[in-house]
């Protein structure tokens, strides 16, 4: 089935062909007496339309030709196979390492790339989500992240802007409020959103109607859109809910529709969806531009580009800076992908962990290239019988290059495999610091991936091999017999380079997820400000009837806390509106006497209302003037306590304690007098900075749901039951929800730091296995391919150590080649890392010399058979 | 139907070649004019259609051409059975021959059917 030595152009082999034919017949005539012009004419007469058949027939033979090359290409591809399946079955053992090896390395990039895939690539489940913005506000100075933007300047943008076709404002943040249906009372979430909220995303009710512009207008409709989840929780997936009635918070709502299943909130888990109406907002002068709570999500007009929207956002956002300098003076407006804002600060890590699969791969790829380099020196022999027999160089790389991919194919099977084990560790591991429209999966795209990455891997390391088999001297080897005295100086450069890289990677590697680790352990040992130990935190959500006012609600509260108290085992009861986190309520600061900020730099500091044990109860350390007792009654002035970065921010000289503070936007609100100085607590695990926080008074100004604190005797989980059924028995109504301990709600807060680490740490150590496993391997086949030159100098008076010398020396250079590199390496990795460490810094030279000192070691520990071996080399049996 | 300047039928065609290919390689003119000959120029070969027949039967891998020399020297592309080609001719020999020796026992018939009077 070979190809034809000489191939012409189709067309020109039709054309000889036929030329040949009328010359041909062209002679015959003359023969017959014809003169040469005649005959000529005569002949193309009877040929008839000779540029017709000369298309038809070149047609036909383009075809023919292509489907020779195709039964030539196959019928070679089935050879190479079946060489491939058999050559893999005669060295078991390799190619059993070599698909584990391959399994993991590929494996890891397909989990990974699953959760990428489903994270940063997927299409939302909105109509063209790639046209939808999100428009956020944030501090021009920077001190915040982006956050929400006030009504007032949601709805100046909604006017004067020229980049959306249809746009939607809605609460930043969700509220927790009362259900009860059939059974006890319980927490739901409610979003309140404007009614052209779900087909500006392009979202179209499962069932029902989608929410009309008169949904909000009046305010008798409160209509209702129920999540597909809280219309099989809330109601048992009842088919005929549209139009029926249920109550939340006392307010009766009508059931306008129910969002399809795979409906993805922007703004997190949502229950309910209420229309919600601008005008009613824009009542109170003081919130409608101080208040920075709402969310803006907008579909861009056709032909319209993100770059546009964006200028177009941030003109508007500098002209309303300049009308409304004191509120919207130290605000910015800023328009992105509607994708941007909820992946949130999974982008990066996410990043890190490709690229570490990546280098993981890339390890793979050398570690398989310098074993199979092996193998192809020690199966010279059947190459140079091959070529003598007749098969082309080329196609002998063909050949190794069919058993390398077949190799990775099969590798890349079982990594699929390993893969799926992963995601479904992952999903445990690590839902909670994902996005929540992720769905872990291997997809059919993330399987396409992985067989393209498997491919790739196979002629990756499968082409170095082949070729310096195509350069082998194929005479010498067959005329050579066993004489092939040392293996080449090029083979073994060649596994030098091998071993280097794979060195280098590992290095970068494992300096990445060393520092990790260590901005994970800083982060977890770092001194919170308070002790967590032994405390159950318990959100309660009072019915409407306790809210009407300061004084009964907090009476209320004090009610429930000493029926909790009445539980025996436990020792201390507080209570808090927030607990510790990195989003926590923030509020402008105005400071008595002293002149009113810039008007772009007014400060924001954490605000927490508290019951007079929170700060015992925590172990949070006063330290000067008082906390809260009694004295603090709700006609009383607020009092006040502020954090020691707060007192040393503001007042460094020191005289905090009695100054006068207003909270908020509202100018008109009475002063607030500091009467003590706590010690600090770190909100946000993830920042070493502790925040500034104000704490004022439950007594003075309850919040409508708060966190109770439970310190008890024991395991304080074994309480929950009691503590709610205690809730229950004080108000039927009373809504209690997410029991947990204080140290498990805050190493949630961490999952999401927890996950790279783990991940880059077990990549890491994946890549010390394989880069030790590849030193051993060349340095085991360097000592196997010299031990004739050994027996040689041993013969001649080399000494054992001086051998051992030899193949250590060799050994430390190439290695040594490695960490050098690999110092680039981790230049990359610092860089990338950056902003994911904690506590420690990018070039964290401890965290470089562990690492380059244990890979160090693993290649020691490596290099010692193959050692020890070369140092045993009989000079007899090999000279022989 | 076998009139003098009639066109071949495409099967019969084929199976012309085949046979002329039996007797050994040949060029598509030396084909063409075998045929001519075999029949006493009755079939006089339609060129236009020969050479598109030889690329189809090349295709279906009957035959197989390759270039060579010409009796005059000229560089000429000729065609030989192929297995399959030696194959198909058999098939088709005895095809046709069933196929001829039907058509002509029928018309050569005398007795007439008992509706014709």
């Amino acid at each position: 089935m070979r190809k034809l030595p000489f191939e012409t152009a189709p067309q020109a082999e039709v054309g000889d062909e036929l030329q040949f034919h009328l010359e041909q017949r062209i002679r015959d005539y003359i023969a017959k007496g014809m003169d040469p012009a005649t005959a000529r004419a005569t002949a193309l007469e009877r040929f008839g339309d000779v540029g017709g058949v000369q298309r038809e027939c070149t047609e036909l033979l383009v075809d023919d030709r292509r489907a020779e090359r195709r039964r030539d290409w196959i019928g070679d591809l089935k050879q190479d196979l079946r060489f491939g399946v058999r050559a893999a079955m005669q060295a078991k053992l390799f190619t059993l390492l070599a698909v584990i090896t391959l399994a993991f390395g590929i494996g890891a990039n397909a989990a990974v790339f699953g959760v990428v895939k489903s994270v940063l690539l997927d299409a939302l489940p909105y109509r063209e989500p790639n046209r939808l913005v999100r428009v956020s506000g944030r501090f021009r100075d920077g001190s915040s992240g982006l956050g929400g933007l006030s009504v007032g300047a949601a709805k100046d943008l909604a006017d004067r802007q020229r980049s959306f076709s249809s746009i939607a404002i809605f609460q930043g943040a969700t509220a927790q409020r009362v259900f009860k249906g059939d059974g006890a009372a319980r927490m739901v979430t409610l979003a309140w959103v404007q009614p052209r909220f779900f087909s500006t995303l392009g979202v179209v009710p499962a069932i029902g109607r989608d929410f009309r512009d008169d949904d909000a207008l009046s305010d008798t409709s409160w209509s209702a859109m129920l999540t597909h989840t809280a219309w099989e929780q809330m109601f048992g997936g009842d088919p005929a809910i549209v139009g029926k009635t249920f109550q939340v918070n006392g307010i009766t709502r009508t059931v306008a529709g129910v969002l399809p299943a795979n409906f993805v909130s922007p703004m997190g888990e949502v229950d309910v969806f209420l229309a919600m109406s601008l005008p009613s907002l824009m009542r109170d002068p003081i919130t409608v531009r101080g208040s920075h709570n709402m969310g803006f999500v907008a579909r861009l007009k056709p032909g319209v580009t993100i770059e546009t929207a964006k200028e177009d956002v941030t003109g508007i956002s500098n002209d309303l800076s300049r009308e409304y300098p004191r509120d919207d003076g130290p605000f910015a407006l800023q328009a992105r992908p509607l994708r941007d804002s909820m992946v949130g600060d999974t982008r990066t890590p996410l990043l890190v962990l490709m690229a570490s699969a990546g280098l993981v791969l890339l390890i793979t790829c050398a570690n398989l290239a310098g074993a199979l380099l092996s193998r192809t020196i020690s199966r010279r022999k059947e190459f140079a019988v091959r070529v003598a027999l007749g098969a082309g160089r080329e196609r002998l790389v063909r050949q190794l290059l069919t058993e390398s991919v077949l190799l990775s194919l099969v590798g890349g099977a079982a990594g699929v495999l390993l893969a799926l084990l992963a995601l479904t560790l992952m999903r445990r591991l690590a839902l909670n610091a994902l996005p929540s429209y992720v769905h872990l999966a291997l997809d059919p795209g993330t399987l396409v991936f992985t067989m393209l990455l498997a491919l790739c891997t196979g002629i990756a390391f499968g082409v170095v091999p082949a070729l310096s088999v195509g350069r082998t001297n194929m005479q010498s080897v067959l005329r050579d017999e066993t004489r092939g005295s040392s293996e080449s100086r090029r083979s073994r450069r060649l596994r030098g380079v091998l071993v280097a890289g794979q060195i280098a990677l590992c290095l970068s590697l494992l300096t990445g997820a060393g520092l990790l680790t260590r901005s994970l352990y800083t982060m977890m040992t770092t001194p919170l400000g308070f002790n967590p130990d032994g405390v159950l935190a318990v959100d309660v959500q009072p019915p409407v009837k306790a809210m009407s006012d300061a004084d009964p609600m907090s009476r209320y509260y004090s009610q429930l806390e000493d029926r909790l108290h009445a539980i025996p085992g436990i020792t201390a009861i507080a209570s808090v509106s927030e607990l510790p986190s990195a989003r926590m309520n923030d509020n402008g600061l105005s400071i008595e006497g002293e002149p009113p900020p810039p008007n772009n730099q007014q400060p924001f500091v954490t605000y927490a209302s508290v019951s007079d044990d929170y700060f015992r109860l925590l172990g949070i350390p006063l330290r000067s003037g008082r906390t809260f007792g009694p004295e603090d009654r709700p006609n009383a002035p607020t009092s006040v306590v502020i954090s020691e970065t707060m007192a040393r921010k503001f007042w460094p000289k020191g005289d905090a304690l009695g100054a006068r503070i207003r909270l908020g936007p509202d100018a008109a609100s009475p002063w607030k007098v500091i009467v003590g100085i706590v010690g600090d607590v770190r909100n946000d695990p993830l920042s070493s900075q502790p925040q500034s926080v104000t704490y004022v008074s439950r007594r003075q100004e309850p919040t409508g749901n708060l966190t109770f604190l439970v310190r008890a005797q024991g395991d304080p989980m074994a309480y929950a039951k009691r503590i709610q059924a205690a809730a229950s028995a004080f108000d039927p109504d009373l809504a209690t929800h997410n029991i947990t301990t204080l140290t498990a709600y805050l190493a949630d807060g961490l999952a999401g730091r927890r996950l790279p680490v783990v991940l880059m740490t077990g990549f890491g150590v994946l890549a010390l296995l394989l880069a030790s496993v590849g030193v051993y391997a060349m340095f085991a086949a360097m000592a196997t391919a010299r031990e004739r030159e050994f027996g040689v100098r041993v013969a001649l008076g080399s000494t054992r150590q001086g051998i051992a010398g030899l193949v250590l020396r060799q050994g430390a250079m190439w290695m040594a080649i490695g960490l050098a590199v690999g110092l680039v390496g981790v230049l990359f990795v610092g860089t990338m890392l950056r902003n994911l460490l904690f506590g420690v810094k990018p070039f964290d030279p401890l965290t470089l010399v562990v690492t380059a000192l244990m890979i160090v070691a693993c290649a020691s520990i490596a290099l010692l058979a193959p050692v020890r071996r070369a140092t045993q080399v009989d000079p007899i049996s090999v000279m022989r | 139907m076998f009139s003098n300047d009639s066109g071949l039928l495409q099967g019969t065609l084929e199976l012309l070649v085949l046979k002329t290919l039996s007797w050994g390689p040949m060029h598509g003119y030396g084909i063409a004019k075998w045929i001519e000959s075999a029949t006493n120029d009755v079939l006089r070969i339609e060129e236009g259609s020969l050479y598109p027949a030889l690329y189809r039967m090349s295709r279906r891998g009957w035959i197989k051409g390759a270039w060579g020399v010409s009796e005059n020297n000229r560089r000429a592309k000729y065609y030989h059975l192929t297995a399959e080609g030696k194959r198909q001719f058999q098939e088709q020999t005895s095809g046709w021959q069933r196929f001829a020796a039907a058509v002509t026992q029928a018309v050569g018939t005398v007795t007439a059917p008992n509706w014709a009077s």
